[in-house]
């Protein structure tokens, strides 16, 4: 049971640093912040792979170590250090606000997962519960922030949530199934990445708000 | 049965995007080497799809690769519409890049990107649809959006960039809820299953239905409602819809409105069926019903008074989006089988009428209402075609979709909705009449200065031909392998599932296709004996 309360922590620590996601100003630093948290959900594969004897986790942090800590946060600070940064701070809503948000999203994702019956998961209700809310984080993300690479890394912070459910709930499924999602997860945030920089080159903006020529 | 044309179908057009890439190492000759290889590629996935169906028809489902990979007579059916709708979309691709390289739209760079990026796009959309494992169906819608991004995005305007911004951002939000809901399903299932590796084949999960969890399923096939609606254009879902049909080229406007939406559709007809069989069909019914007429009537809302000839055909899918949901909601093997017909019928017209936009749009350059008029003058065959398409679209007779809607109404009286048949004909009214209002305007009234007479070429009118001839056939009869094809699907829907609905009117299944003077099949269809039989 220790080893499955010290599971349930970590994850607590990753809806923590998605807070410092998204309320840092800097996109850049952003970016460091996501590499960070992309390290905890690696411990976390690890100490479930250590937890539940099951190898083929060890697979999932070594993917997600290569993907989410280096590959993913190195795709964004590159394209982020050849914009200028100086108009990106805009949000929707302020921080207060968006705590408020979040500790809603917590409360609702706890309530919903206490409702399900599922015996691979009984030890982990609040993880599943705080993956759950990590991906309402991500989208409270993409809602509030107006910079548009804030939005990318609101996407990256849903994913995170993604895939701790999935490690926690379907962890079991054959490797290809895990490459497929990770594959997917890394080619959106590249799309993502390359029409934020023709955006920024070609329309001189990363406010989403100025994105309103479409309407009706 | 074992079939390694399922491979070839995900390699084929996999090969085809690989050479258009290579392309860019061979310099001048780049622009007919790519175009033989995509007209090659395509041919070639036509021909397969038709090998798959046949198969299908003779052996009831073919297989491949451990069954990671299969098509029943249900997935047979839109694998046909994925290569059939492709194919001329590719077609019609080769004049239509012909033409925006010959005005310096598109430099040959850009030309290497779309023939890549379309084959990508088409591997993606047969792998939803032929996949049997429900985490690789997720996969590969995810990957639909992320490969056909850059074709909405291709012109790299304003409006196009933002509109593939907006069609990225908010169909990878809601198509990770569909990541949930399938993640949810298939962990039920692991509990369930003794081996875990069969738990995330659809055709695995099916057979221990009955086992699952309820709420469970209950939860999951919301998230899956939200997260595949996304894409399949239901309310309220579809903000993204009308931009990125505007804005992207006309064949790729085609393949978004003519397949995308219905491989998003099959995923959810996919998970109905598991959850139907777990809990009677009465809560995915409901749903259908309640996000159909929602999706039905917002839509039609939005088409009134639209002055921009794309987003009027835009809006009109999540319209038909809606029908189709209306009738799967009815239920029961006629709701089913009228919903199937509508869902091949609609692709076929609107695919049609988005490359009568495309050669619009290369004569007025422009797609504004105020701007297109007088095309009876300026090109009188485009505007013959397009008021057939427009007839077909409304439901006018002989064509492809006065069928099918009469079905749907006709399967709504037989179950007991009369009312919300009248609801939704009103609405169909009100889509009629902004349809129509289009028509006249861009078909008639005086032809701007400027605008040379003529019509587009063969290329470009010749996949216009041949959709007109099969909503024209579709109209009037029904092919013996099509209807075969549509029993076995009704049957794949409906099979094992206690049917809710009364059926006081006395309509049937046999008596309303008898009276369309439909049941020609060799063996009769047997929609009521799958009735009868649970």
């Amino acid at each position: 049971m220790l080893n499955a309360s010290l599971i349930n922590s970590m994850s607590g620590l990753l809806l923590l640093t998605s807070l410092l996601v998204i309320e840092t100003r800097k996109p850049r630093q952003s970016a460091i912040l996501y590499s960070f948290q992309s390290l905890v959900l690696v411990a976390i594969f690890l100490a479930l792979a250590i937890f539940r004897g099951a190898p083929q986790l060890y697979l999932w942090a070594a993917s997600a170590f290569v993907t989410k800590a280096i590959l993913v946060p190195l795709i964004l600070y590159r394209a982020l250090s050849k914009v200028d940064e100086s108009t990106t701070s805009l949000n929707t809503v302020s921080t207060p606000v968006s705590v408020l948000l979040a500790a809603v999203a917590v409360v609702v994702s706890f309530t919903v997962v206490s409702q399900i019956e599922l015996k691979s998961a009984a030890d982990f209700i609040p993880a599943l519960a705080i993956s759950v809310a990590h991906f309402f984080f991500g989208q409270l993300c993409i809602v509030t922030q107006r910079n548009i690479f804030k939005q990318i890394l609101g996407f990256c912070l849903m994913e995170n949530g993604s895939h701790l459910t999935l490690a926690l709930l379907a962890y079991r499924a054959p490797e290809l199934v895990e490459f497929g999602i990770a594959t997917d997860a890394v080619f959106a945030v590249v799309v993502l990445v390359l029409l934020a920089g023709q955006i920024y080159r070609r329309l001189h903006t990363l406010d989403s708000a100025e994105l309103n020529m479409l309407k009706g | 049965m074992e079939s390694a044309y399922l491979i070839w179908l995900l390699v084929t057009p996999l090969m085809a995007s690989l050479v258009a890439v290579l392309a860019n190492w061979i310099g001048r000759a780049a622009r007919p080497a790519l175009e033989i290889a995509h007209m090659l590629g395509v041919t070639a996935v036509l021909i397969l799809v038709l090998i798959v169906a046949g198969q299908v028809l003779a052996s009831g489902e073919v297989s491949a690769l451990n069954h990671w990979l299969r098509v029943d007579a249900l997935g047979a059916i839109f694998v046909v519409i994925v290569g059939l709708v492709g194919f001329l979309a590719g077609l019609y691709s080769i004049g239509y890049t012909r033409h925006d390289l010959e005005i310096g739209e598109m430099d040959t760079g850009r030309l290497i990107a779309y023939y890549g990026l379309f084959h990508f796009f088409f591997f993606t959309m047969l792998l939803a649809v032929i996949s049997n494992n429900i985490i690789i169906m997720w996969v590969a819608i995810e990957a639909t959006t992320l490969s056909s991004a850059f074709l909405v995005g291709l012109y790299g305007t304003r409006p196009a960039l933002e509109a593939a911004w907006k069609y990225v951002v908010i169909c990878t939000v809601g198509v990770a809820f569909g990541l949930y809901g399938t993640i949810l399903v298939y962990s039920d299932a692991v509990n369930v299953m003794k081996e875990t590796g069969m738990a995330s084949l659809w055709s695995e999960i099916v057979k221990n239905a009955g086992a699952l969890d309820p709420t469970l399923l209950k939860l999951a096939f919301v998230f899956v409602l939200i997260g595949f609606g996304t894409k399949a254009g239901i309310f309220p879902m579809y903000t993204w819809l009308p931009d990125t049909y505007s804005e992207a080229p006309s064949p790729v406007s085609a393949m978004l409105s003519g397949v995308l939406v219905n491989c998003a559709l099959f995923v959810i007809i996919r998970f109905s069926i598991i959850v139907n069989l777990t809990l009677g069909p009465t809560f995915t019914q409901t749903l259908f019903l309640v996000f159909g007429v929602l999706s039905l009537a917002t839509a039609v809302f939005f088409m009134l008074g639209q002055r921009d000839l794309n987003r009027l055909l835009a809006y009109s899918s999540p319209e038909n989006t809606g029908l189709i949901l209306v009738a799967l909601g009815l239920g029961g093997p006629l709701g089913t089988l009228a919903g199937l017909l509508q869902l091949l019928n609609h692709s076929l017209v609107k695919s049609m009428l988005f490359f009568l936009s495309g050669s619009i749009l290369i004569k007025y350059r422009s797609r504004s209402l105020d701007i297109v008029k007088g095309l009876m003058q300026a090109a009188p065959v485009t505007s013959f075609f397009l008021l057939g398409g427009v007839f077909a679209l409304v439901g006018v007779p002989p064509f492809n979709i006065f069928l099918s809607k009469f079905m749907i109404v006709s399967a709504g009286i037989a179950s007991g909705h009369l009312w919300l048949m009248i609801f939704c004909l009103l609405l169909l009214m009100l889509a009629f009449v902004a349809l129509l209002g289009m028509l006249s305007s861009v078909v008639f009234g005086e032809k701007p200065e400027g605008v040379a007479k003529g019509e587009a070429g063969f290329a470009m009118l010749a996949p216009i031909i041949i959709l007109m001839l099969l909503i024209l056939v579709l109209g009037v009869t029904m092919p013996t392998p099509l209807s075969a094809l549509l029993d076995g699907a009704s049957s794949v829907m409906n099979e094992g599932i206690p049917i809710v609905q009364s059926t006081g009117t006395g309509l049937t299944a046999d008596s309303i296709l008898g009276s369309l003077g439909l049941s020609q099949a060799e063996e009769p269809i047997t929609l009521l004996g799958v009735q009868s039989g649970h």
